[in-house]
């Protein structure tokens, strides 16, 4: 299936568009989780029954990467 | 179901003549928790005391700590004694009597040689390693002691100097540290003690032995070998000894556990010179029966009163009161936090729930199977770690079980397709030969996790209405605290219907039911959905303005942070999907087609890649399929109207495993 130039472009931006999305992101995923994992290991290191709150903390900016991911997958499959 | 087993306060009062009796048939029964009872000084009532332990309890507690010294030099604990033998209390207690002085004489007289053997291993390694230099130096050992006016330096040093007076030396550079060896006149001692020092020298202490080097570490070490000797036969011996007793001590530890928290309750109760009182909590339906075993315990001497007051909600203990196949989902819960009392307990939701959301992700047949066999070879492991190891394998089951549902209807298998289509939501995605043509249904899955998370989050709300109705003080502030809930809903709500009077989901996804719609009449949906929007912004805003930063993440953040389920999901898919693409497509298809030496490497290569990717997959799938359902639940949903914090309900009485009464 031949595209025409134009249409090819267009797809190929898509792709770019949704690969940042993930992957910024996930960045930023990643840094919000940083400081919150490290505190959050230390806490249940000092007491057990932190964990449950621990992870709550640790997971909570993952929001942002799936927010990411649906931009993503919005920008392909719509 | 979603409320705690009811409590009733009991308050029990008699003399202290009846205390045995009263304890024992509490501890018989096994519901009672005790409110422990805390001395106020001279705030509290006059001439109440903590009460002081039944009379034994000095002889048991000592007997116990021999028996726990016993099962730590065995390395055994009660708790890792699998094979159970019930014995009656009775006979154990006579063993312990009988038997524990024997045992605890032979294991002491054993522990005593084996720490004898270990010193005297210790030693003679010691002093090998401090011969271990000597030996490179050619004289005999006597020759570096018993002179009167020679003196002898021995050490490290870092490098070798030049002395300036009349001496004798002996110098060998070594990896370890270069050693030295300085025979002088005990009147130049001090002269050359200051030149080594300078040089970095290091003393070690001179061997007190004779004979050659080599013949005092040949003694040193034929002394270890028989110490080794006799620390590994003492070994085998406790060995010996923990086969014969493991199950005897686990028994005799629990029945004697059982007898010293039965003597020590005492020093829970509120006493005077005469009388005691047991305050504590017990399951409603159970207080008849537990009143009339007293009655009858005591013949009658016993005054119990049911107390109806007010007590805070904090104080009284929680006991979970939930069907039993929901069981398995306390442990979540408490992971998170005890419910408190009055609160709304909604393990059956997490109970039902979480299997199901973990399928709707993971959701894939092979994958499925595969978490089957792993909890089935992990279930010796956890069912060894008690009643929370059972209940973590009975929610692996569930969530695996619904993993292979939901993957047959995805038409799911390590991401291939099965011999038929997908009945719910196909998820194949366009990757690897014969799939150009797939057409996931994206939308539809987006459009499924933002319906649950509207569920989720209206139902949130409705319990944080109820919440706040039972457990605030009544007032104005209750009433501003529910309606603020309501008004969240409100607010929610109204966004849908202000999206759905512009838009027609139906016009970009098929689900399988049609989506509702409000766009044939903008104006009515637009007015009503305007309407709702502020008045649940002054419901918000009544009870506190500044809640109304929180508009965002309170609503839409929240009802799209559910997208998470078909995004992981689709994510799972992907993966496998492109882990299948390269090794078939890339390797073993080409590879197979036509086949020779080179051929069969790419084949290993291939199921390589497959084996890898695939295990990959199977631990990101453990991580997103069961992390992110309970993180939607502790976050989005708990936040909403759970606080936890209560006491988890100890009944008195330990349950027992190896003997009874």
């Amino acid at each position: 299936m031949a595209l025409d130039a134009a249409q090819a472009i267009a797809q190929g931006y898509n792709a770019i568009g949704a690969g940042l999305a993930v992957g910024l992101s996930g960045v930023g995923t990643g840094i919000g989780e940083m400081g919150i994992g490290a505190a959050a290991v230390g806490a249940t290191a000092e007491d057990r029954g932190m964990f449950g709150l621990a992870l709550l903390f640790t997971v909570l900016p993952e929001t942002v990467v799936i927010f990411g991911l649906v931009i993503a997958l919005l920008l392909i499959f719509v | 179901m979603f409320q705690p087993k009811p409590m009733t306060h009991l308050l029990i009062a008699a003399s202290k003549e009846q205390m045995v009796s009263v304890v024992t048939e509490l501890y018989r029964h096994q519901i009672f928790h005790i409110t422990d009872f805390v001395d106020q000084g001279k705030e509290g009532y006059e001439g109440v005391k903590i009460g002081v332990p039944l009379e034994h309890a000095g002889k048991l507690s000592n007997d116990l700590l021999k028996i726990r010294s016993i099962e730590n030099v065995f390395h055994t604990a009660p708790s890792t004694q699998s094979t159970v033998q019930i014995r009656p209390a009775e006979t154990i207690r006579a063993a312990i009597d009988s038997e524990l002085p024997k045992i605890d004489e032979e294991v002491s007289s054993l522990t005593v040689k084996r720490s004898n053997a270990e010193s005297s291993i210790r030693e003679c390694e010691q002093r090998i390693n401090e011969l271990k230099p000597f030996a490179l130096v050619p004289l005999e050992l006597d020759l570096y002691r018993g002179y009167e006016c020679l003196t002898v330096f021995a050490g490290y040093i870092e490098q070798d100097i030049e002395i300036s007076v009349p001496h004798e030396k002996y110098y060998q550079a070594e990896k370890d540290g270069n050693f030295i060896v300085v025979f002088v006149e005990t009147k130049n001692a001090a002269e050359v003690e200051k030149q080594l020092s300078e040089a970095g020298f290091q003393t070690v202490t001179l061997p007190v032995e004779s004979g050659t080097v080599q013949a005092a570490v040949d003694k040193y070490t034929v002394a270890k070998n028989e110490a080794t000797k006799i620390f590994e036969d003492c070994n085998v011996k406790i060995v010996e000894l923990k086969a014969k007793y493991a199950d005897l001590l686990a028994a005799c530890d629990e029945v004697l556990s059982c007898d010293v928290e039965r003597a020590e309750v005492p020093l829970r109760f509120a006493t005077t010179d005469e009388a005691f009182v047991i305050d504590g909590w017990i399951p409603t339906d159970e207080v008849e029966k537990v009143t009339a075993a007293l009655n009858q315990a005591t013949g009658e001497r016993v005054y119990i009163t049911v107390d109806d007051s007010n007590v805070e909600d904090t104080a009284i203990p929680v006991e979970f009161n939930n069907p039993s196949f929901a069981k398995p989902a306390e442990l979540l819960m408490d992971l998170y936090a005890h419910p408190k009392y009055k609160e709304i307990d909604p393990t059956i939701i997490l109970a039902i729930m979480f299997p199901l959301l973990f399928g709707l992700i993971v959701g894939d047949v092979g994958y499925g199977l595969i978490y089957l066999g792993l909890a089935l070879l992990l279930r010796k492991l956890l069912v060894k770690m008690g009643d929370s190891g059972i209940k973590a394998f009975k929610i692996i089951i569930s969530a695996v079980v619904s993993t292979i549902i939901f993957g047959l209807l995805y038409s799911e298998f390590f991401g291939m397709s099965l011999p038929w289509h997908a009945v719910l939501f196909a998820r194949h995605l366009p990757i690897g030969a014969g799939m150009e043509h797939a057409s996931p249904q994206v939308i539809e899955l987006l459009v499924l996790s933002v319906i649950i998370g509207v569920i989720y989050i209206s139902v949130g709300r409705f319990f944080g209405m109820i919440n706040h109705y039972r457990m605030d003080h009544p007032g104005i502030h209750r009433t501003k605290a529910v309606l603020a809930e309501f008004g969240w809903n409100l607010i929610l709500w109204a966004i849908l219907v202000l999206i759905l009077s512009v838009v027609d989901l139906n016009g970009y996804c098929q689900f399988p039911l049609p989506l509702p719609t409000l766009v044939g009449m903008p104006t009515v949906g637009g007015i009503i959905g305007a309407v709702m929007l502020i008045a649940g912004i002054v419901f918000v805003a009544i009870d506190n303005p500044l809640d109304l930063m929180e508009l965002p993440t309170n609503t839409l953040s929240h009802m799209l942070s559910f997208c998470r389920l078909a995004a992981v999901g689709l994510s799972s898919v992907a993966i496998a999907m492109v882990v299948n693409f390269m090794a078939v497509d890339l390797f073993i298809a080409p590879a197979l087609a036509d086949l020779n030496i080179v051929g069969v490497l790419l084949i290993i290569v291939g199921v390589l890649i497959l084996i890898f990717g695939h295990s990959l997959n199977l631990a990101l799938g453990i991580l997103g399929g069961a992390i992110q359902p309970i993180r939607l639940h502790y976050v989005e949903f708990f936040m909403k109207f759970y606080q936890g914090g209560g006491i988890i309900y100890k009944p008195f009485g330990l349950k027992r495993k190896f003997s009874e009464e």
